[in-house]
């Protein structure tokens, strides 16, 4: 049975914070209340990696972030869009170069949409997830990595290996 | 008694907005132990504030620790400086200031009860409460420009003046606003399940809140009075009909009820600040640079936030200090947290109102 075309009528979002100001988190909860409703596009905030569809992430990567942010996007199936949300999201914004930031959401995994604004509207925000959605509709199986990460894949891909694998190298990097 | 269990709750968690680790130990349902955990979201604003940015860019900075209470952070930096340099604001820009300052309060109140709403299980009644909040989102819109960071105080003045059309407009909204708050506040106030659910638990006493150095709602709930905007004269809250709520009890009731009073007297300042706005300037330029040190107290919706900064005639800062709201509630909640059941945490956890993103800056 074709499940692409049954997968784009409920995706379920993931929301994680990476040290942005909640400016974006407020507006992300504004888009599930009844004036924006993001739920007749049949999302709905679940909080559990492992049965979400659009990661939703917010804030410029604080270096302790960094470690949660991977092992979530890791721990999501596939197919999965990420969608970064707000001018630190995309690059940094105000943070960028602070000593503790990493420059945005795309030096950690990989991203699908941005949504730039500071704080992103709501509006733009429900357009960034309609986007991600037609991104999800044509995506397949495979594993997307982050783009520093030389681990191969193979399938079947055992996860808590790749994940563990991941991690390692995150921390190597961290060191070196 | 049952064998020990850790219960992780965070740092991704559905009931929080925002990262911050709690560790239970619990002994069949009730606590024994909790670790707290806030530096997830550390991100280097103080340093920044005193190494990249200039004396007139930092205002722009710190509003960005927090998008709750922009405003208050904004205003508490150039509040410190303007004391600092000696500059005379004009009076209708205080007044304005004191207008979206309110409006905020509104805003972050209505969130925070809202949420409470929600841990809790109501979720109509967050819904409800989001419905009515972006009624307020609207006339902020409206009046700076922007739904959440409006970077509206500036050094000096506030950077937008309100047009007629647009006081036409928030009079009408205010108007709509008063209602559905009255409604709100009969709801918090007089619902039977939610009295059930709420009363007595995560109970602050005023000793303890004396002690522990609780600020903002949760202590005024608990019958403590302290409230910066009565204590420290940095807006003319007086001339605009401020009044002090303060309740008996200090359960959840109680925190979610004075936040639904403190809204009712917040539409009754931005009422008098409209029918009363003073005419004239808006802004007045800065000259010179910073030398000395200055602090100032403002009433962030969560409480007291602090600034300190420090200037030796350079376009940079040498040092710029926040201390902020939720960092003096976080020592009571652990003390609360031991011996309570694990069901009431997330309620009692969004009842302070927590920002982390203030607390790790």
């Amino acid at each position: 049975m074709d499940f692409k075309s049954f997968r784009k009528k409920s995706p379920w979002i993931l929301h994680y914070n990476t040290g942005s100001c909640n400016g974006c988190d407020i507006e992300i909860l504004a888009c599930l209340a009844p004036k924006y409703d993001i739920e007749r596009f049949g999302a709905l905030n679940r909080g559990n990696p492992k049965q979400s569809d659009i990661l939703i992430v917010t804030g410029p990567v604080t270096k302790r972030a960094k470690e949660r942010l991977l092992r979530l996007y890791l721990e999501m199936p596939e197919p999965k869009v990420v969608v970064a949300v707000g001018a630190c999201a995309c690059s940094g914004g105000v943070f960028r170069h602070m000593y503790n930031v990493e420059n945005g959401v795309d030096k950690v995994i990989p991203v699908d949409v941005y949504v730039p604004g500071c704080a992103a509207r709501p509006e733009a925000i429900i357009d960034g997830v309609i986007k991600a959605l037609e991104i999800l509709e044509k995506k397949g199986k495979e594993v997307e990595l982050p783009r520093w990460c030389s681990v191969e894949v193979k399938p079947p891909v055992n996860r808590v290996k790749l994940l563990n694998r991941c991690l390692e190298e995150l921390h190597g990097r961290r060191r070196g | 008694m049952g064998k020990r269990i850790t219960v992780p709750f965070g740092s991704q968690h559905v009931a929080l907005p925002e990262p911050v680790r709690f560790v239970f130990q619990t002994e069949n349902e009730k606590i024994v132990d909790v670790e707290v955990d806030v530096g997830y979201v550390h991100r280097g604003i103080e340093k920044a504030c005193a190494t990249k940015f200039k004396y007139m860019q930092v205002g722009y900075v710190v509003a960005r620790v927090c998008g709750l209470c922009a405003i208050s952070h904004t205003l508490g930096y150039v509040t410190a400086l303007e004391r600092l340099m000696g500059v005379e604001v004009p009076k209708r820009a205080l007044y304005l200031r004191l207008l979206v300052s309110e409006l905020d309060r509104i805003h972050s109140h209505l969130l925070a009860m809202g949420h409470t709403a929600e841990v809790a299980g109501y979720e109509n009644l967050f819904m409800q409460t989001f419905r009515h909040r972006e009624l307020v989102m609207e006339m902020l819109e409206l009046l700076t420009g922007n739904r959440v960071q409006f970077d509206f105080a500036c050094p000096g003045g506030v950077n937008r003046d309100l047009t007629p059309e647009v006081e036409k407009v928030l009079r009408e909204k205010l108007k709509l606003l008063e209602e559905k708050a009255l409604w709100l506040k009969d709801v918090y106030e007089n619902d039977f399940s939610l009295a059930l659910r709420w009363k007595g638990i995560g109970v602050v006493t005023e000793k303890m809140a004396k002690e522990m150095n609780v600020v903002g709602p949760p202590a005024r709930a608990a019958g403590l009075k302290t409230d910066a905007r009565a204590e420290f004269n940095y807006l003319p809250f007086k001339e605009v009909g401020y009044k002090m709520v303060v309740l008996k009890g200090g359960s959840i009731y109680e925190r979610n009820l004075l936040r639904a009073l403190e809204v009712l007297n917040s539409i009754q300042m931005c009422w008098n600040v409209l029918d009363g706005l003073p005419e004239g300037e808006i802004k007045v330029p800065v000259k010179g640079l910073p030398e000395g040190e200055m602090f100032v107290r403002i009433e962030a919706p969560r409480g007291e936030l602090f600034y300190y900064i420090r200037g030796s005639q350079k376009l940079v800062l040498d040092r710029v200090r926040i201390r902020v709201p939720t960092f003096s509630n976080i020592p009571v909640m652990k003390e609360l947290f031991v011996g309570m059941d694990y069901a009431d945490v997330p309620a009692t956890v969004i009842s302070f109102d927590p920002c982390l993103s203030c607390t790790a800056r």
